[in-house]
C-alpha cells in the first residue's frame, strides 16, 4: 500500500493529470431552482468539488443510471461497449457499501451476471472519502459500518483541512501517484483514530437479529401502524443507494425499437400488480413491509450483508417524515416483547 | 436481456368469445438457437412484443416436440392484447427458459394426478404431453387428469383429448362449473370431484395442480384431507415479472423469487414461506 500526502494545489494538478485519462465524477453543489443540492456529476474543474456535505443523491445514479438502453431489435448493437474509464471521487463509506451491495446483486451472483452493469462497473474506479462528520440522519455505524474507512475502494482519501492523504490500495494505480510526496503512516493512523473518536456517540442503539426472522416478522402486527403516513411516492427508493429494483420497457416501433432498463420502486402499487388485477401487495403496509424486510431479512438471506447502509437519505427525503430508524426500533421492541428472536438464518 | 427473434407459425383460437385464449406455435428464426433451446415442463419464457413490452408465459408444449414451442395466452393486459392481434408470420421475441420446472426425475415411478383449471392447464399440458410421450410413458405409473373449465365454451387443447384418453393406463375427466345442455361429463368445482372421480388413494401418488388461486387453495385443502402429503402436492405460481432471473425484484415471496426459485413449489415449501402471492 502507498500513502501520499498532498495539499490542495497539488491535488488540483493531479486532478488535471487524471482528467487526461478518465472521466471524473464528484459531489458538486448545484442550484436547482434556487434549491441547492449536492449531487455526483461529471466535472472538469477541481474547485467545484464539495468535500464537506454528504451528497443528496448517491453515486448509484452513475453506476446504475435511472434510465439506460439495454439493446434494440434491429441490429446487434450492445450498449455496454460505450462506457469511458471513470473515477468517482469522494465516495463515503455508506455509498461504497451500497455499491458493494449492487455489485453482489449484478456481478457476483453466478446465477446471472448483468453485462450492462458489469461493463459500466468495470470502467469505474471508486475513490473513497473518509467521512468528516455525522449527518443529522445517518446511522452507518449503528449497522456496523465504519464511516472513517472502507476497504472496498482501491483509492481512499482522508481530507484534513487543506491537506489530502491518499491511500493507494491497488498496485495498478501506484504509477499515477508515485511522484507525489509520501505521507507518514503513523501520522495517518493518528488522524484516523482521532476521527473515529468523533463518531463514538452512536446515532442510535439497535439490537436486532440479522437477517430478521422472515416468517415471524412478516406476520408481525406492526406494519400497519408503521406505514400509516406513507404516501407511496417512492422517493425513499429513488434516493436509496442500495435500492436496485428495475423494469424493462420497450420504446419505438417494431423493427426500430429499443429496450431500456429503468428504475422501479416496490413502493408503487403497480410494481407487483398482475395484468388480471390481482396484486399480492395491494396495500401500503404490505409494500412498506416488503421494503423493510427486503433490506433486513430477504437480502441478508440471499446475499452476504445488509440491504441498508444507514445513509439516512430516505429519512431526509420522505415528505411525511417516515423514519427507517423508528421502523427498526419498533421491530426491536416487537421482537423483545416476543421474548427475543432468532435470526432468519437459524 | 435481449430476446431472440421467433416467427409465429400458427395461432389457434382455443376458447369461444367469452374467455379469449389463444395458443401460439412459434419457432426461433436462428437455427442454432432453435437447436440449443432446451426447456423443462414447468419452466417459462419472457415473450416480447417489440416496441411494446414483455410478459412471462409458461410453455404449453412438451420439450419432446423439437420443431416448435407453444404457449397459451389469455387476453388480460397490454402485451396479451398485442399478442392476440398478431398474425401468422409475425415476429416476436423470446428469452428463456427461466425457473425450476416440474420435478420430472423425482416423479419417475409414481402415480400422477394433474388437476388444471382454465388456463392453468397450459403449463400442466407441457408435462402431460411429456409423460405421455411414448419415450417417457413407461417411467411413470397411472396418469390421471381432471380438467376443469367454466363452461363447454372454455375448454382448451381439445385436439389433445383423444390421444390423452387413448394413452396407456390413463384416466381423463372433464368438469364445468354449472350444468349445461349437451354436456354429459362431470359438473362442479374440481375439489368436490377428486374423491369420487379419481383413484386418489393409489400408493405413491403425486399431484400437480394449477389454476386460479382460489381453486388451488380448495384443491390443496381437499388433497390433504384425503391424506396426500404436502410434499407430494405441487403447484406453479404466477407473478408479475420483468427480468426472469431474480434481479428486478417484483416477484418475490419473502426471500424467494418466483422466477428463479419457482415458479414450481410444493405445498410443503409454500407453507414455510410468507403468505404473499
Amino acid at each position: 500500500m502507498m500513502i501520499k500526502k498532498i495539499d490542495k494545489n497539488q491535488f488540483k494538478e493531479l486532478f488535471d493529470k487524471l482528467k487526461e485519462n478518465y472521466n471524473i465524477a464528484a459531489p458538486v453543489l448545484i442550484d436547482k431552482n434556487k434549491k441547492t443540492l449536492v449531487e455526483y456529476h461529471y466535472i472538469d474543474d477541481f474547485d467545484k468539488i464539495d468535500w464537506d456535505e454528504q451528497a443528496d443523491s448517491s453515486p448509484k445514479n452513475i453506476i446504475f443510471p435511472q434510465n439506460a438502453p439495454v439493446g434494440n431489435d434491429y441490429k446487434e448493437k450492445q450498449y455496454y461497449d460505450t462506457e469511458q474509464d471513470t473515477l468517482i471521487l469522494g465516495v463515503r463509506s455508506c455509498d461504497i457499501e451500497a455499491i458493494k451491495t449492487l455489485d453482489q446483486v449484478f456481478i457476483e451472483d453466478e446465477m446471472y451476471i448483468d453485462k450492462n452493469y458489469k461493463a459500466r462497473r468495470d470502467k469505474i474506479t471508486l475513490v473513497g472519502l473518509s467521512c468528516p462528520q455525522r449527518n443529522k440522519s445517518c446511522f452507518c455505524d449503528t449497522l456496523g459500518f465504519n464511516p472513517v474507512e472502507s476497504n472496498y475502494a482501491p483509492l481512499y482519501i482522508f481530507k484534513d483541512g487543506n491537506e489530502f492523504w491518499i491511500k493507494v490500495k491497488d498496485k495498478k494505480f501506484e504509477s499515477v501517484f508515485e511522484n507525489l510526496p509520501d505521507g507518514n503512516q503513523d501520522k495517518l493512523e493518528e488522524l484516523i483514530e482521532k476521527r473515529i473518536n468523533t463518531f463514538t456517540e452512536s446515532s442510535f442503539e439497535l439490537d436486532i437479529p440479522i437477517p430478521l426472522p422472515e416468517k415471524e416478522m412478516f406476520e408481525a402486527d406492526i406494519w400497519e401502524e408503521m406505514s400509516e403516513k406513507c404516501l407511496g411516492c417512492g422517493i425513499c427508493t429513488y434516493y436509496c443507494p442500495t435500492c436496485y429494483c428495475f423494469n424493462f420497457i420497450w420504446e419505438g416501433k417494431d423493427g426500430e425499437s429499443t429496450k431500456y432498463k429503468n428504475w422501479d420502486s416496490c413502493m408503487f402499487s403497480t410494481y407487483s400488480a398482475h395484468a388480471s388485477g390481482h396484486n399480492p401487495r395491494d396495500s401500503k403496509e404490505k409494500r412498506y413491509r416488503n421494503r423493510i424486510m427486503h433490506k433486513f431479512s430477504y437480502h441478508p438471506l440471499n446475499y452476504e450483508g445488509l440491504g441498508c447502509v444507514g445513509c439516512g437519505r430516505c429519512i431526509d427525503r420522505c415528505p411525511v417524515n417516515l423514519d427507517i430508524r423508528e421502523a427498526l426500533k419498533l421491530t426491536e421492541k416487537y421482537l423483545e416483547e416476543k421474548g427475543g428472536a432468532k435470526s432468519g438464518k437459524d | 436481456m435481449l430476446p431472440h427473434k421467433a416467427e409465429v407459425l400458427e395461432i389457434k383460437q382455443e376458447t369461444e368469445t367469452n374467455l379469449n385464449i389463444k395458443t401460439f406455435k412459434v419457432k426461433f428464426i436462428d437455427n442454432d438457437i432453435r437447436k440449443n433451446f432446451n426447456f423443462k415442463p414447468g419452466q417459462f419464457m419472457m415473450v416480447t412484443v417489440y416496441g411494446l413490452g414483455e410478459a412471462p408465459f409458461g410453455f404449453s408444449s412438451s420439450p419432446t416436440e423439437k420443431d416448435y414451442i407453444e404457449f397459451s395466452v389469455k387476453e388480460v393486459g397490454l402485451v396479451t392484447e398485442a399478442l392476440h392481434n398478431l398474425k401468422e408470420g409475425d415476429k416476436i421475441g423470446i428469452r428463456g427458459p427461466f425457473g425450476n420446472g416440474f420435478p420430472l426425475d423425482s416423479t419417475e415411478g409414481k402415480n400422477i394426478i394433474f388437476i388444471g383449471g382454465g388456463i392453468g392447464l397450459a403449463p400442466l399440458r407441457s408435462m402431460i404431453n411429456y409423460v405421455l410421450d411414448e419415450k417417457n410413458r413407461d417411467k411413470y405409473q397411472r396418469i390421471q387428469l381432471l380438467n376443469a373449465f367454466r363452461s363447454p365454451e372454455d375448454t382448451l387443447f381439445c385436439d389433445d383429448y383423444q390421444w390423452w384418453e387413448n394413452s396407456k393406463d390413463t384416466l381423463v375427466k372433464y368438469t364445468i362449473d354449472e350444468p349445461c345442455e349437451g354436456w354429459s361429463k362431470c359438473v362442479g368445482y374440481p375439489h368436490t370431484l377428486i374423491a369420487e372421480e379419481l383413484d386418489y388413494n393409489l400408493p405413491d401418488t403425486r399431484v400437480f395442480t394449477c389454476g386460479p388461486p382460489i381453486m388451488i387453495k380448495f384443491i390443496t385443502e381437499r388433497l390433504q384431507e384425503l391424506g396426500i402429503e404436502p410434499s407430494e402436492i405441487i403447484t406453479t405460481l404466477e407473478m408479475r415479472m420483468s427480468c426472469g432471473v431474480g434481479k428486478c425484484g417484483r416477484c418475490n415471496i419473502g426471500h424467494y423469487y418466483v422466477c428463479k426459485d419457482g415458479p414450481v413449489f410444493t405445498l410443503e415449501q409454500l407453507r414455510e414461506m410468507p403468505d404473499e402471492y
